[in-house]
């Protein structure tokens, strides 16, 4: 809340006075060109005869300044627009160094640029003569506008997951300019537009010294009429100039004004059964399989074989040491890890959109694609962004990749709907994209990817940006769909529930490599290696020593024999592994060791219990049942020997 | 594959390199090319310090130029300021008001001064009722200094409440909260913040003052700035190489108070007018 203070009132009024000292000169233009005696004022009357002087004198000027203008505008549109595409898309010393010198005319005095251009070229005379000499410079003077308007907007759309979205839909480079590039940021080009009209409208320090008696321009004109003609003219000239001014202006600062979009979100997205053998839809004239194995086993989807994979980067870092990977065909594989593993850059290199370093094979079937690029791969690919593209409507969207494929008409209306129909998403048809909620977002792109019939589908985190009600929802609908399409599809998440529900096998990744590669079980039960145990879930460890047929620890002991898979001998240090559930709390006597109660948190099904004791680190297990748990509490702990695992670490 | 996708790109940038080359860059070094051409070489460039005519008009030029950045700093960031955090019936109108003139070129400008302080002018017809004698100030130092204030105001308004608006409200709120009285906010929050702004607006006006020639084109005054000296050598005198020589160090003068915008605001700027 401001009070309307003496401090308020002191600046109040120097704006105030600002505005005058801007305004009052206009206004008063305005009126010595609409009277008929500057020196007596309104009361001399109201005449327009000033305008048809103008117009007599200076038609000429006035449809010239347009014209250069208009054409000035085509050149920087022409000249600017792939410029700065190309500088915005390869960012190179070449670029940047023509970035920096793009920004040169506008240091440079106009003056100084008109001098330039005579001495060079005012020898031409025909062309010297011409309107041309200043539509150059016009040109030289307003390019540097169009490119960085241009490439501001460029910079902050997400212009390459869109047009990675295409390439993996087949489109081609000019495709992708033309139907992706250019609609996305028409904002930039509109705003360039205007801005480079107006300034060559009112150009008039290179223009002045560029003209000739035959070739003058609007402000040329003005600057001869404030010099030899009456006030009243100038006057009204002037008043022409604002005309045309005005309404750029206001379209100007109407592009700059940032658009509200409303998302219409439907209500809650609630699982939808799909699993159901009645319900499922059919892809094609496909026959009704008897099980589900034999449609799996009649499936449209390929094999996937990487040999050899390894990434470097450009920089020297190694994104991926080398690994193999096999998919069947049908299969889904999730590849799961944490942050910055390289499992993205992992599925990338499987999309086409980075080349595995050169010992690298990449094989789809039994045909080698190492060397094909995305656009050729025929692969599905959802991003995490969804890289839908905001220049077409759901509809349009899902039918882009159709079109690049050359399908048209009602063969392309059918798939569009037969797509927005397993999608559960037919009264979306016509939305914008910046309406659509996350999830809805997430059909469209799934739709899309699919609509080609690819022969490989590729999601990078598809779930992350959902809530986890939505999530849960929509994981089990992909999982429905991956099955009844049958297609092989390679999933990547850091989730490792979505892992497990989702994937028929999973690869673990530590940092740059592969840890472990399985079903979720084997993974979950029969964890190699000590990160992938702790990674999916929690794990337990305790240091043992053999003595006397016995793992022995500070705080119990457990008799070997009892745990018949662990081979260990004499004196041997062992370091066991369980997890959290396969502990249990016991009565007094009953357990292998003591513990003290840190924290419980109660969960509904159990309660899970952070313990205190004799060893490094805190135990975590789950209590079963509905005892309830005090902090400080002390308690025994009884272990199941048989699941005991020891690891490598 | 991917050299199709490079050569494309270049297909893209050459014609804008091509036309950048041939009407820029090749026209101004044949402008430093020029400047050398005639009988004293590279010394012209000692002259513009060693004649008097010359070094007065560089001398008046950039003063003037520093008279004005300073001043419209000021009023500016004053207005500005007020426009950002105030809210009040017909702001929106004063603030289309300001802008307008942004788009005037210098010979309007001009035009706009005489209008106001000329021979026929306003505030010249207010003293003559009010003191009996009409003030003409339009065609003095004055009358230039008015209008390059005209044409910088509206550009570094502009500026400055792009750059108020940016700035997190929880700052001064923080301010206020551990006691600070508002002059303090302003002082210790509002200020540093707007800094970076501050110089690039300001080096821009400078930079845009040092290259004006439409506004004391149109004024005509006594007292030259340096493009009309320019003008007046290559067109009057036909001083092809002094011209030339005078316009790379008017462009050199440009340039580095533009690279120092840059620096300070991190981005592109222009001066125009």
């Amino acid at each position: 809340m401001m009070k309307k203070s003496k401090l308020f009132l002191a600046q109040l009024s120097l704006t105030l006075v600002v505005c005058a000292f801007l305004i009052v000169p206009v206004i008063q233009s305005v009126m010595a060109g609409l009277t008929v005696n500057y020196l007596i004022g309104l009361k001399s009357g109201i005449t327009f005869v000033w305008f048809v002087r103008v117009w007599d004198l200076y038609r000429d000027t006035i449809f010239r300044s347009i014209m250069i203008g208009l054409a000035c505008l085509g050149c920087t549109l022409i000249l600017g627009v792939p410029a700065a595409y190309t500088m915005v898309k390869k960012q190179n010393r070449l670029t940047r160094l023509f970035e920096e010198l793009l920004v040169t005319p506008l240091a440079v005095p106009g003056l100084a640029t008109a001098l330039a251009l005579i001495i060079s070229y005012g020898g031409l005379t025909g062309f010297r003569r011409s309107w041309l000499f200043i539509l150059v410079g016009h040109v030289i003077f307003t390019l540097p506008f169009m490119v960085r308007s241009v490439i501001a907007v460029m910079s902050s759309v997400n212009l390459n997951q869109f047009e990675e979205g295409a390439a993996s839909l087949g489109a081609g480079f000019w495709n992708r300019f033309f139907h992706i590039a250019i609609p996305n940021v028409m904002p930039g080009i509109l705003a360039g537009s205007l801005m480079v009209f107006t300034l060559s409208i009112g150009e008039f320090n290179l223009t002045w010294m560029l003209h000739t008696p035959t070739t003058k321009t609007l402000p040329v004109g003005l600057a001869d009429s404030y010099a030899s003609m009456r006030l009243e003219i100038g006057s009204a000239y002037t008043i022409v100039f604002f005309l045309m001014i005005i309404p750029l202006l206001v379209a100007m600062q109407w592009v700059a004004k940032p658009k509200k979009i409303g998302v219409i979100a439907e209500k809650t997205e609630t699982i939808q059964n799909v699993s159901r053998g009645t319900e499922m839809r059919k892809m094609e004239s496909s026959p009704i399989y008897e099980t589900v194995e034999e449609q799996r086993r009649a499936v449209s989807g390929t094999s996937l074989h990487l040999e050899n994979c390894a990434k470097t980067f450009a920089d020297g870092t190694q994104a991926l040491k080398p690994f193999n990977l096999e998919v069947g065909a049908g299969e889904t594989v999730v590849i799961l890890g944490p942050s910055g593993c390289g499992k993205t850059t992992m599925l990338r290199i499987i999309a086409g959109l980075e080349s595995p370093d050169p010992q690298g094979k990449i094989f789809f079937g039994d045909v080698e694609v190492t060397n094909v690029s995305i656009e050729k791969r025929n692969v599905g690919m959802v991003f995490q962004s969804y890289a839908l593209f905001p220049n077409m409507n759901v509809a349009e969207n899902i039918a882009y990749g159709l079109k690049v494929h050359g399908i048209s008409g009602e063969n392309k209306e059918r798939r569009v709907s037969e797509m927005l129909e397993m999608m559960k998403i037919t009264d979306l048809r016509n939305r914008r994209i910046d309406q659509l909620s996350g999830g809805q977002k997430q059909r469209v792109a799934l739709a899309r990817a699919i609509a080609v019939r690819p022969r490989l589908l590729l999601m990078d985190e598809p779930l992350t940006a959902l809530d986890a009600k939505l999530r849960d929802a929509l994981r089990v609908e992909i999982d429905s769909l991956l099955r009844s399409l049958g297609i092989t599809a390679i999933y990547v998440t850091h989730d490792q529930a979505e892992a497990m529900a989702l994937g028929d096998r999973i690869v673990v990744m530590e940092i740059a490599r592969v840890a472990q590669i399985g079903t979720p079980r084997e993974i979950y039960f029969n964890p190699q290696n000590r990160f992938v145990a702790d990674f999916i879930g929690t794990i337990n460890h305790i240091k043992c020593k053999v003595f006397e047929d016995q793992l022995t620890f500070p705080a119990g002991r457990i008799p070997l024999k009892s745990a018949p898979h662990i081979h260990a001998r004499e004196n041997e240090d062992v370091e066991i592994f369980f997890r959290p559930e396969h502990a249990e709390v016991v009565e007094a006597g009953q357990g292998h060791f003591k513990a003290t109660v840190a924290a419980s948190f109660f969960m509904g099904d159990h309660t899970r219990l952070i313990l205190d004791w004799t060893g490094p680190d805190y135990l975590t297990i789950e209590a079963k049942g509905n005892q309830s748990f005090r902090k400080g509490q002390k308690i025994e702990i009884r272990l199941d020997p048989t699941a005991l695992l020891t690891l490598k670490v | 594959m991917r050299r199709r996708v490079k050569l494309y790109l270049l297909f893209m940038i050459a014609p804008a390199l091509a036309v950048f080359g041939a009407f820029f860059l090749l026209p101004l070094a044949r402008l430093a090319i020029a400047s050398a051409a005639g009988p004293l070489r590279f010394k012209i460039y000692l002259l513009s310090l060693t004649n008097p005519r010359y070094f007065t008009t560089l001398l008046n030029t950039i003063v003037l130029s520093v008279a004005v950045t300073l001043a419209t700093l000021i009023i500016s960031g004053f207005s500005g300021v007020f426009l950002t955090r105030n809210d009040f019936r017909g702001k929106s109108f004063i603030v289309s008001m300001l802008t307008f003139p942004l788009a005037f070129p210098g010979v309007v400008v001009g035009f706009m001064i005489i209008l106001l302080v000329g021979r026929q002018g306003l505030i010249g017809d207010v003293t003559q009722s009010l003191i009996g004698e009409k003030a003409v100030l339009a065609y003095s130092l004055v009358g230039l200094f008015l209008g390059y204030l005209y044409f910088s105001i509206p550009r570094v308004i502009i500026t400055i409440m792009a750059a108020a608006e940016k700035i997190d409200p929880n700052l001064e709120e923080a301010a206020r909260s551990l006691g600070a009285s508002p002059f303090l906010v302003i002082k210790d929050v509002l200020i540093p913040a707007l800094v970076p702004g501050l110089i690039s607006s300001g080096a821009i006006c400078f930079a845009t003052s040092m290259g004006a020639f439409g506004t004391a084109f149109t004024l005509a005054t006594d007292i030259d700035v340096l493009p009309i000296v320019i003008y007046t050598e290559f067109t009057l005198l036909a001083n092809i190489s002094g011209a030339a020589a005078l316009s790379i160090v008017l462009g050199f003068i440009t340039w580095i108070a533009l690279s120092l915008a840059r620096t300070a605001a991190g981005t592109t700027v222009a001066a125009a007018g």
